[in-house]
């Protein structure tokens, strides 16, 4: 029962990695940072497969993308992209994953509670990209939130009552 | 997949080719961190040897450097920022901007250093089979304590295998919707559901067919370890690799 | 002298909503048997090959595979039964075909020489030796399809169970897929095919079993039971209805 709960849990992670790498491929190119799908499947991770699992396949993703293999935005991959200026985003998704899936658990997984963990989740993710985002360019911090943060927040609250929705719907189907 | 992304693999028979993808790995990460300190001459000869490869390995630099546009943008807008905000001597400044010597040179050197490591990771990125960056992977992930590395292998495999899978899904649900007219549709959270709800039911679905096809052909993280193939070549472009980050840091 | 090779026994599968997939099925699989199981959409085919497999274990009665039971067995069970699913796209692991096929060797730890000795003997054996390198999920339907059966292959079984082989195939794609079946057999493996067209297997299967509803209604010489057929939503073979002498699909 245990090694095939895993092996579950290992297919469900590797397709959560695949989504996650589509969410970058489809992206749209404005300013420094683009817009993808992207950050939604990671929250989706969070929340599908909990704290641990959902790590390990953030983890993964990354992993494989600093491997070289073409899963970052617009189909680039590398050290070149993983410590670029937009790398701060990327590394930020593994704490956000974590504490987002942990918040979720912790409250039981009901829609608000997951809605706060996905906000609380998303704030993590720019609070490591932003002042990445300073370090490597060297804007100025007004410049930095005007260009790396507040172009997406009306995208992200979007992405974020989408996936509750779909959390909630996928949640019963795959009986985790 | 290499229509749209410039790091895929594309198949060729070149050195690079051959090379054992542990070493190129090596030599890709420690040539993109001993560029850190390098100064103007050394990058460009860098430069320089990055285009013989391109041409050795018959990669298409010209059309792959279109393809990676967005990012050329982001390097201009780094370089920009740089320049703009460096103290130093002022060579103009308009409607408030000010350009100093030393910002246009910091701004272009640290571009230049970017646009060199993306040229280093398109190199590998392109002549290294998935497969092989999987178990190249999964051999540096040995060491590292409290990884399984065995499940990390497997699970970069799977998730190779899904994404042509889910790609090829997501153009069926989407062709679906559109004969439903549900591209009419104004709100973006609907809309974004109803491309990705199906999608994830399908291919949910999908994975547990996939758990009983691995579990009925015996699964299990104890697994037979992936071989390699060196071409014999590895000793020189490692001596090379080597000697080039020397010189990064002598003329840096 | 005729070896046994499963044994099922009063078997019944009762799904977690309550649905009765199989009612009471007992029969006995001998070596060197090609049975056609045989049933409409729903009537417990793949409930009941999950069974062999040890991928469903039975609510009631007793399978066994070579003597032994499969629920205490299961690793053994799957080396010995290879099932090929009836979508190959779900079945794929590996991201070319080579580590596809290589994928159950690995997992029972085999010596990685012998594993790529087995994997291209198999891959020459199916004539997919050219194709090694390439990403499964870019092939066309009836080779995806032998690159799974090579997959099983690999694992070397005694038994090798196909749930719809000829699904989603075109007239080339069945042949090819069915000659690489009908050589599997010659060379002395227990073959059981599920389908719901049974034209193409008719005339090389020594046995054929008709499903209904979870239970086994005919059991006996494929020509004999061509008849039987319709009454269970099976479609009666082309020949038999316009009473032509029945002809091998092979060439
Ligand atoms: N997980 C499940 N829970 C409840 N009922 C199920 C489940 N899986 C299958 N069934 C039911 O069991 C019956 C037999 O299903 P099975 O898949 O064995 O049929 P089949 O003969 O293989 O059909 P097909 O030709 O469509 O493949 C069906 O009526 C199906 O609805
Ligand atoms: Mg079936």
């Amino acid at each position: 029962m245990n090694s095939s709960y895993q092996l579950k849990m290992t297919v469900y992670s590797s397709l959560l990695v695949a989504f996650i790498a589509i969410g970058a491929f489809i992206s749209i190119p404005i300013g420094p940072v683009p817009i993808v799908l992207q950050n939604m499947f990671v929250l989706l991770a969070a929340l599908i497969l909990g704290p641990v699992w959902g790590l390990g396949c953030v983890a993964v993703y990354l992993l494989i993308g600093l491997a070289g293999l073409p899963v970052f935005a617009g189909g680039t991959s590398g050290i070149g992209k993983l410590f670029g200026p937009t790398g701060g985003y990327l590394l930020g998704y593994l704490p956000c994953v974590f504490v987002t899936a942990s918040i979720s658990k912790g409250l039981g997984r009901k829609m608000p509670s997951d809605i706060i963990a996905m906000v609380i989740g998303s704030l993590i993710v720019y609070a490591a990209g932003v002042p990445w985002l300073m370090a490597v360019t060297s804007m100025p911090l007004k410049k930095a939130l005007a260009v790396g943060m507040y172009p997406f927040l009306i995208g992200d609250a979007l992405k974020i009552v989408a996936a509750a929705i779909i959390a909630k719907t996928l949640r019963p189907v795959i009986k985790l | 997949m290499a229509e749209i992304t410039p790091f895929a693999y594309r198949p060729g028979d070149s050195v690079l080719h051959f090379l054992d993808t542990r070493l190129k790995f090596f030599i890709t990460c420690l040539l993109c961190l001993s560029l850190l300190p390098a100064g103007f001459i050394s990058c460009w000869l860098y430069c320089l040897i990055l285009i013989f490869f391109f041409k050795k390995s018959k990669l298409p630099l010209f059309s792959m450097l279109g393809q990676i546009k967005s990012f050329l943008i982001l390097l201009f807008f780094v370089f920009l920022s740089r320049a703009l905000t460096t103290k130093g001597d002022l060579i103009f400044s308009a409607y408030g901007l000010e350009a100093t010597e030393q910002g246009l040179t910091e701004g272009a050197l640290v571009a230049l250093k970017f646009f060199l490591v993306m040229l280093t990771g398109l190199i590998f990125s392109s002549t290294t089979r998935p497969s092989s960056v999987k178990t190249a992977v999964q051999w540096f992930l040995k060491p590292v304590p409290f990884v399984p590395e065995n499940r990390v292998a497997v699970m970069i495999s799977l998730a190779l295998c899904f994404i042509p899978v889910i790609l090829r899904q997501a153009k069926e649900v989407s062709d679906a919707q559109k004969a439903r007219c549900a591209n009419l549709r104004k709100n973006p959270v609907r809309k974004t559901m109803g491309l990705v709800l199906p999608l994830l039911k399908k291919t949910f679905l999908s994975a547990d067919h996939l758990i009983l096809a691995m579990e009925s052909r015996c699964y299990s993280n104890d697994r037979t370890d992936s071989e390699f193939k060196p071409s014999g070549k590895e000793k020189f472009f490692l001596l090379g690799s080597i000697m080039v980050s020397l010189c990064f840091f002598i003329f840096s | 002298m005729q070896k046994t090779i499963i044994n099922i026994e009063d078997l019944s599968f009762v799904f977690d909503d309550g649905y009765t997939g199989l009612d009471h099925v007992s029969l006995s699989i001998d070596k060197g048997e090609f049975i056609i199981l045989a049933g409409k959409n729903g009537s417990g085919k793949t409930t009941f090959l999950k069974h062999l497999n040890g991928l469903l274990i039975p609510t009631s009665g007793m399978i066994r595979v070579n003597g032994k039971q499969v629920s205490k067995h299961l690793i053994e069970t799957r080396k010995t039964v290879g099932m090929v699913f009836q979508d190959p796209d779900t079945q794929m692991v590996g991201d070319t075909v080579f580590d596809e096929v290589a994928f159950g060797p690995e997992n029972l730890k085999l010596h990685r020489a012998l594993i790529n000795e087995t994997v291209t003997r198999i891959l020459k054996t199916l004539n997919l030796f050219h194709l090694r390198d390439r990403n499964p999920s870019t092939l066309s339907g009836g080779e995806k399809r032998k690159v799974a059966i090579a997959g099983i292959l690999a694992m070397d079984p005694e038994v090798i169970v196909f749930d719809e082989p000829f699904s989603n195939l075109d007239y080339p794609g069945i042949l090819q897929v069915l000659s690489t079946i009908m050589d599997l057999h010659r060379s002395g493996q227990t073959v059981i095919i599920a389908t719901h067209d049974i034209e193409p297997v008719i005339f090389e299967a020594t046995r054929m079993i008709i499903m209904k509803k979870g239970s086994i209604m005919e059991d006996g010489n494929p020509m004999a039971l061509v008849g039987r057929l319709e009454p269970c939503g099976v479609r009666e073979p082309c020949f038999s209805k316009f009473n032509m002498k029945p002809e091998s699909w092979q060439k």
